[in-house]
């Protein structure tokens, strides 16, 4: 029992079990410690590199950042309390510093939030379905041929990888202007993002229902329709809700470049008035995305619980 | 008749079963016994080509099954059913759809993908459920089910195959003694009542010795017995389980309750009842 705590005769200070791991351990501490200040001197170094190319010095923030706010100053409706609710007048035209004045354009504004929605939406819908089919072919486990399921992932790295404007900048001259083309743009890369997410969770599935469906004599498709899709469904519905979320915003975005929905109105009023137009669709922006996160959100957690119950 | 021609399976550089050559008549139930990692479960999944063979031929009513491919490979498949030690059913789906798929071979894509299963087949799918005694859970989720139950609904899945062959990747590995009994009996009643041939991998030498009509004893690879439960002595047991017998092969520990013990079986029956 004494050996336990102290050395046997000859059992030298090297091969004391607890000096060994001393020495390990210290050993160990000083290898993370060089890691570590490396990491943290090359992290300083790029700071300041990106700091010296963006010229983010201390007077151009304070030179810049009131300008943010003048902008908005100019913006800014300039509402009067006691015509705020003021209808029409006689001559068919609401008094200035009315909300009515200020929202003139309200019915062309839903319209546009409407179709930036209806946009989300079908991307949305094409995008998770393409990359369902997609993430089958990319997961490592699920890929009938090696060679298919490499050339699945650059196609969906490819997808990802170019922003949506971009795609929304080239469809615009293909297709035309119009919602189409962002709908398209935005497919495309929510069907790249969507894929990689899909067939990371087709990797973490089960394979014994697969072996199952293969025993019984089923076909690539059907073992992925029985083997996989039951265990990731869950999954790839929030996923897909969460994509939706993404999609509104980058839907109300794509306009900026002709590509339908109300950036092509936010952007015209930025331009060509930059008067309290802007805030009028700024607002109702930001209300729709704030609106259809909570509802997606909501949604998503209901799913997950309802899971997490089994 | 199932004729197996010097079939070899070899992973890298280590071979997982050397070549084996023997015959299985129609409507035999043979056990495989040995210890784990003796080549077994390759043995019997190389059968269906879950595995591949590396070598050697397979004939089945004197067609080579090794050849297969496509469709013909699926059809090979569908005739030859098996069940798993981990049962691979699909667990979110309710248990009647997971009896079903196994008719899945005779489907056209459109029809399987949407999940359409005729009237008839869930006639077949309900028959098949209730001859296992499953058939008041036919459209619960499958795993909110026990161990055993599961094993019985791939059973079903299996039965509803029509298959020829009936494979057996440890059954009962899985299951607890009573589970384990019903799971057998149901092999050997599908084995006596349909004719089918039944292959059974087994890690229990009772089991084995209870249901068998045949036992084939493996060892690194290669088969080491041959015979009838008679002629597997405890001796020949003894060499099938290796040099390590004296420690590893213990008949308390590789018994479920299958001995015949005349006062505990007719408790058994009344439970599972």
């Amino acid at each position: 029992m004494a050996s336990i705590t102290t050395n046997g005769p000859d059992n030298g200070a090297d091969r004391d079990p607890v000096s060994v791991f001393e020495r390990h351990r210290a050993q160990m501490i000083r290898d993370r410690m060089v890691v570590n200040v490396t990491l943290g001197l090359l992290f300083v170094a790029f700071l300041a590199w990106s700091v010296w190319i963006s010229r983010f010095t201390p007077d151009r923030l304070a030179t810049g950042i009131p300008r943010i706010f003048e902008y908005f100053g100019t913006v800014m409706p300039a509402l009067q309390w006691d015509v705020l609710f003021d209808a029409r007048n006689e001559a068919g035209r609401f008094p200035a510093g009315s909300i009515g004045y200020w929202y003139n354009d309200f019915w062309k504004y839903l319209r546009l939030i409407w179709e930036t929605i209806l946009m989300a939406l079908t991307a949305t819908i094409l995008g998770t379905g393409l990359a369902v089919v997609l993430s089958f072919l990319a997961a490592r486990n699920c890929t009938p041929y090696p060679w298919v399921g490499a050339a699945a992932r650059r196609f969906l790295e490819f997808c990802r990888g170019v922003p949506e404007i971009l795609f929304a900048l080239i469809l615009v001259f293909a297709v035309g202007i119009g919602p189409l083309a962002g709908v398209l743009a935005i497919t495309i890369h929510a069907t790249g993002a969507l894929g990689k997410l899909f067939s990371e969770v087709n990797e973490n599935a089960s394979m014994r229902p697969v072996d199952g469906i293969k025993a019984v004599g089923g076909s690539w498709f059907e073992q992925m329709r029985y083997g996989i899709l039951p265990q990731v469904l869950p999954n790839f519905t929030s996923y897909a809700l969460w994509r939706f979320e993404i999609n509104v915003r980058a839907s109300a975005v794509v306009g900026f470049v002709g590509a339908g929905g109300i950036g092509a109105e936010l952007s015209h009023t930025i331009s060509f008035y930059s008067d309290d137009r802007v805030t009028a669709v700024l607002l109702l922006v930001v209300l729709t995305v704030t609106i259809i996160d909570l509802l997606s959100e909501r949604a998503r957690h209901a799913l997950i619980g309802k899971e997490s119950l089994k | 008749m199932l004729e197996f021609k010097g079939l070899t399976k070899q992973f890298n550089d280590t071979v997982a079963v050397k070549p084996a050559t023997f015959t299985i008549p129609d409507g035999q139930m043979v056990g495989v016994i040995g210890r784990s990692g003796a080549g077994k479960s390759t043995l019997l999944r190389m059968i269906n080509r879950l595995n591949e063979p590396s070598g050697g031929q397979m004939l089945f009513q004197g067609r080579d099954v090794t050849a297969l491919k496509g469709r013909a490979l699926r059809q090979w498949r569908n005739e030859c059913a098996m069940v798993f030690q981990q049962f691979n059913l699909v667990g979110r789906l309710n248990v009647l759809t997971n009896v079903m798929s196994g008719r899945l071979f005779h489907h056209g894509f459109a029809s399987s993908m949407m999940g359409i299963f005729t009237a008839k087949e869930r006639a077949f799918a309900i028959r098949a459920l209730d001859r296992l005694g499953m058939a008041h859970v036919a459209l619960q989720q499958t795993d909110t089910l026990s161990g055993g139950q599961m094993q019985r609904v791939a059973i079903a899945r299996a039965l509803v195959q029509e298959p020829r062959i009936m494979l057996a990747d440890e059954p009962i590995a899985s299951l607890d003694p009573m589970n384990a009994k019903v799971v057998m009996d149901a092999l050997r009643a599908i084995n006596r009542e349909d004719g089918l041939t039944v292959m059974c991998n087994l890690h229990t030498l009772d089991t084995a010795r209870h249901y068998c009509d045949r036992i084939i004893g493996m060892q690194d690879g290669i088969i080491v017995f041959d015979g009838t439960p008679k002629e597997l002595t405890d001796r020949a047991a003894r060499e099938i389980y290796g040099a390590e017998a004296e420690e590893a092969f213990s008949e308390a520990m590789t018994s479920t309750t299958l001995r015949p013990q005349p006062a505990a079986q007719p408790e058994a029956r009344r439970v599972v009842n």
